[in-house]
């Protein structure tokens, strides 16, 4: 019946694109190209996946870890989120990485994740994630796929453009999406000001070549408008970073009428080994600005958080050469810069092109100062002077490009709901393939790289619709997976994903998987309530704190009575996973507990802290599966009341044993 | 849920070996005869059991450790960093004088060979999957020693500490 239909339109004439349009809801059949889709994502029971997907949880706050081309979710990394399941954001060894200068914050909305490169080449080592709502950037360990750092971005609101990297990992950056008073302290003034005293940071965040450690190095004060998406420059552009920005008309209210009013915004071209001389100079200003700064050891299984006091400005006006202004067609969106690193495309949410800017053409407008105006001290270049090409009708409502090896861009079409192919050089689409429905980003194997992989893409769509099995009113995000090693794509599968994810990277998986660590050794574990083996198992009282120094092993705990605990003691399980064995975690949950439970990685050891209310008996059990007596695996603590006189004492090696 | 594939699918092998006999009417007698072959063996671990009346019946195959060279004397040196090893990844499952989760280890050398301890803490997935002995055992304590990544050096350690342990008694 819909094909019939769809036949009609087709034979009545009208184009391609309205009936992509008109036809959305009709397009609920469309299944992928019978041919050898199937045979090309089987993945055989006991076969693994030849690349990772990593993609943004979005309002979830977590990053999906999937297999591809299964589309198989292979795991969830709690990043700003609080994680009952594994217990982050709730263990006293979790907390600490939640915590931020406005205290602590259980939750945010993850958008872009960036891998760490070597020489512009994904190396498997670290994965940035942004947070959104409360500016923080996070840097996964691959080695755990554990979140170990994160860093908060002082004077921004809505990190968006956000956590893209130099080539060698040397930046990371952040921005602001919603430009505001300089610096936070300063921000109880007037909404109607906003043009007067709104300022736009975008933040330079050193990464150690080593540690990984995040410090932030500069923030280049810019004007008031909304930095939306940002990357860097690499092979002949390395040593520029490149940011989109709307709202250039400033506007504080209605943004969706009063920010499209100019035909142009811009993409702000950063030269940041620039700023790297200018600091040389002594031309940054230090402002007050407290932030903080969390890191997760993976020797003593704890987290730490510091306080940093200021950072670093750098103004454009006193600092020469180090931003300029390329106008952009309407609103652009993506930022987005080709493996060679001289075309740096923009997606123009609104444009009827997709404007693609020359580097080489960038540098010529500087030495001939091909300049149109001036903005804040920001030199504007000519558009005609940098623009290499223009993608004339490439679809409608561009986002994201993504690159191949051979030349080809993928940009996403969110109103059109399609990924166009297109030629780089030439700027000529190639191929359209629709997708399920309205794409937000994609990503292609290593597709903002300096050497893509492809073979893949995914788009990862915002509507689903009709496309899986109704769950209510809330449906699963969507993510499709394409063949792009043809002239033309091939859509392979439809797989739900946690969030909703935003941007994403995809890698061989040889690249990662060989570094993954499978325990922690437990002569190396320098937690401060570790217990090294049984025999060292006991229970404390400090003052109303109760310290058990517990372990778990297949399938006990000890101690597993615990008597003389009352209502209102701060009682504090420091469990030890005793097992040195791939796979073998121990859960560990205590009944009526205002907390989530444990979930503690051989080596390793975890902190539950449980404060009683009733006088009782409180059962407490292993929560993981781990071996044919793990139903076995359980024990009680005896609460009595506060003024009770019952000793404390429990069945640990080195306790008295309650009586 | 922790399984280990491989096993799994030789236990399912198994499965269907037994009901091809099932078939051939023999099941019966391949039933009593496993249970009989560990009625010996399978106790020879804890403190109550005569070490003298276990009977080797052929030489086991060891994978990982194939000789063990013992000093005539105990090494304290090696037996101190033995018993540091020991109380740290072996105390959570082993007493020396009684059954815990596993079995009693005071007088383990006096009942196992240097190269059937070594193995059992460097090879263990193997031993519990290929030696008779450690197959009975399964059927007492139903748990299955974890490997504990001890590396040949502190493993060697921990023998000569149940050495100097079994020689005290």
């Amino acid at each position: 019946m819909k094909t019939k239909i769809l036949s009609l339109l087709a034979a009545l004439g009208i184009g391609s694109m309205v009936v992509l349009i008109t036809a959305c809801p009709s397009a609920k059949n469309t299944t992928a190209d019978a041919g050898d889709a199937a045979q090309k994502v089987y993945v055989a029971p006991g076969k693994q996946d030849e690349n990772y997907f990593f993609a943004s949880g979005g309002f979830s706050g977590q990053i999906g870890v999937y297999g591809i081309p299964s589309g198989r979710l292979l795991r969830v990394i709690p990043v700003f989120s609080q994680d009952p399941e594994k217990g982050w954001g709730y263990s006293e060894e979790t907390k600490p990485m939640l915590t931020t200068s406005h205290g602590f914050i259980p939750w945010d909305d993850t958008h872009h994740l960036q891998l760490s490169m070597t020489d512009g080449i994904p190396d498997g080592r670290w994965l940035f994630v942004n947070g959104n709502n409360t500016p923080r950037i996070a840097r996964i360990d691959l080695t755990t796929f554990r979140t170990t750092e994160i860093i908060e971005i002082p004077n921004t609101a809505g990190n968006h453009a956000s956590p893209f990297i130099t080539p060698n990992t040397e930046y990371t950056v952040a921005a602001t999406r919603f430009s505001e008073p300089y610096t936070f302290e300063n921000g109880d003034v007037p909404i109607a000001s906003a043009k007067e005293n709104f300022k736009g940071a975008l933040s330079f965040i050193s990464v150690d070549k080593e540690s990984g450690k995040m410090g932030i190095k500069f923030q280049i004060l810019m004007p008031g408008f909304s930095y939306d998406l940002s990357h860097s420059g690499k092979g002949a552009s390395d040593g520029w970073f490149f940011f989109t920005c709307y709202n250039s008309e400033q506007a504080n209210t209605m943004l969706e009428v009063n920010a499209s009013q100019k035909d142009k915004d811009y993409i702000a071209a950063v030269n940041w080994k620039k700023a790297e001389e200018y600091l040389a100079q002594g031309k940054g200003r230090t402002v007050k600005a407290p932030y903080m700064r969390n890191h997760y050891s993976d020797e003593t299984h704890s987290a730490t958080s510091e306080t940093v006091e200021t950072v670093v400005t750098l103004n454009p006006a006193e600092c020469p050469g180090l931003v300029y202004f390329m106008p952009t067609p309407k609103s652009p969106h993506g930022c987005d810069v080709d493996p060679t690193g001289e075309y740096i495309v923009g997606g123009g949410k609104l444009a009827t092109v997709i404007p693609v800017f020359s580097f080489s053409k960038i540098q010529k407008a500087i030495a001939d100062k091909s300049i149109e105006s001036d903005i804040a001290g920001i030199p504007v270049l000519n558009y005609k002077a940098v623009l290499h090409g223009e993608v004339e009708k490439p679809g409608l409502g561009p986002l994201h490009t993504e690159f191949d090896a051979n030349g080809n861009a993928y940009t996403s079409f969110f109103v059109s709901s399609e990924v166009v192919k297109w030629n780089v050089k030439e700027c000529k689409v190639i191929d359209r393939a629709p997708t399920y429905y309205s794409v937000g980003h994609l990503v292609v194997t290593g597709g903002d790289s300096k050497k893509p992989w492809g073979k893949y893409l995914i788009a990862m769509n915002k509507i689903t619709k009709d496309r899986y099995l109704p769950t209510g009113p809330e449906l699963t995000q969507s993510a499709q997976l394409y063949d792009i090693t043809g002239e033309k794509m091939k859509l392979l599968l439809d797989f739900p994903t946690i969030g909703e994810p935003h941007y994403a990277q995809m890698c061989p998986a040889e690249i990662i998987k060989p570094k993954s660590r499978k325990t922690f050794k437990l002569l190396e574990n320098k937690h401060p309530y570790v217990t090294l083996g049984e025999k060292e198992t006991r229970v404390e009282r400090k003052g109303n704190a109760v310290h058990v120094y517990a372990t778990a092993i297949r399938s006990h705990f000890k101690p597993d009575n615990i008597e003389g605990v009352k209502v209102g003691d701060e009682v504090y399980f420091h469990v030890t996973n005793l097992e040195q064995d791939w796979d073998v975690p121990h859960g560990f949950a205590i009944r009526h507990n205002e907390n989530a439970e444990l979930l503690i990685m051989p080596g390793e050891t975890q902190t539950l802290k449980w404060i009683p209310k009733k006088p009782g008996m409180y059962a407490m059990y292993c929560t993981d599966f781990c071996s044919a007596l793990h139903q076995e695996m359980q024990g009680y603590i005896r609460v009595s009341p506060a003024n009770a006189k019952v000793e404390l004492s429990s069945n640990a090696a080195k306790d008295k044993k309650p009586q | 849920m922790k399984t280990n594939n491989n096993k799994r699918t030789r236990r399912e092998a198994k499965a269907i070996q037994l009901a091809c006999l099932l078939v051939w009417g023999t099941i019966l007698l391949a039933g009593v005869g496993s249970i009989n072959a560990c009625s010996k063996e399978g106790n020879g671990d804890g403190a109550k059991t005569d070490a003298s009346k276990e009977v080797v019946k052929e030489k086991p195959q060891y994978y990982k450790v194939k000789n063990v060279e013992l000093g005539a004397t105990i090494d304290p040196a090696m037996a101190k960093h033995g018993t540091q090893i020991f109380d740290v990844t072996c105390t959570g499952c082993h007493k020396y004088d009684e059954k815990y989760v596993g079995p009693a280890l005071g007088q383990v050398t006096k009942r196992r060979t240097p190269e059937f301890i070594m193995n059992m803490i460097l090879d263990t997935e193997t031993m519990i999957d290929k030696d008779d002995t450690v197959k009975c055992m399964l059927q007492t304590y139903l748990m299955k020693m974890p490997n504990m990544q001890v590396d040949e050096k502190d493993a060697r350690a921990v023998l000569e500490h149940l050495r100097e342990v079994g020689e005290k008694k």
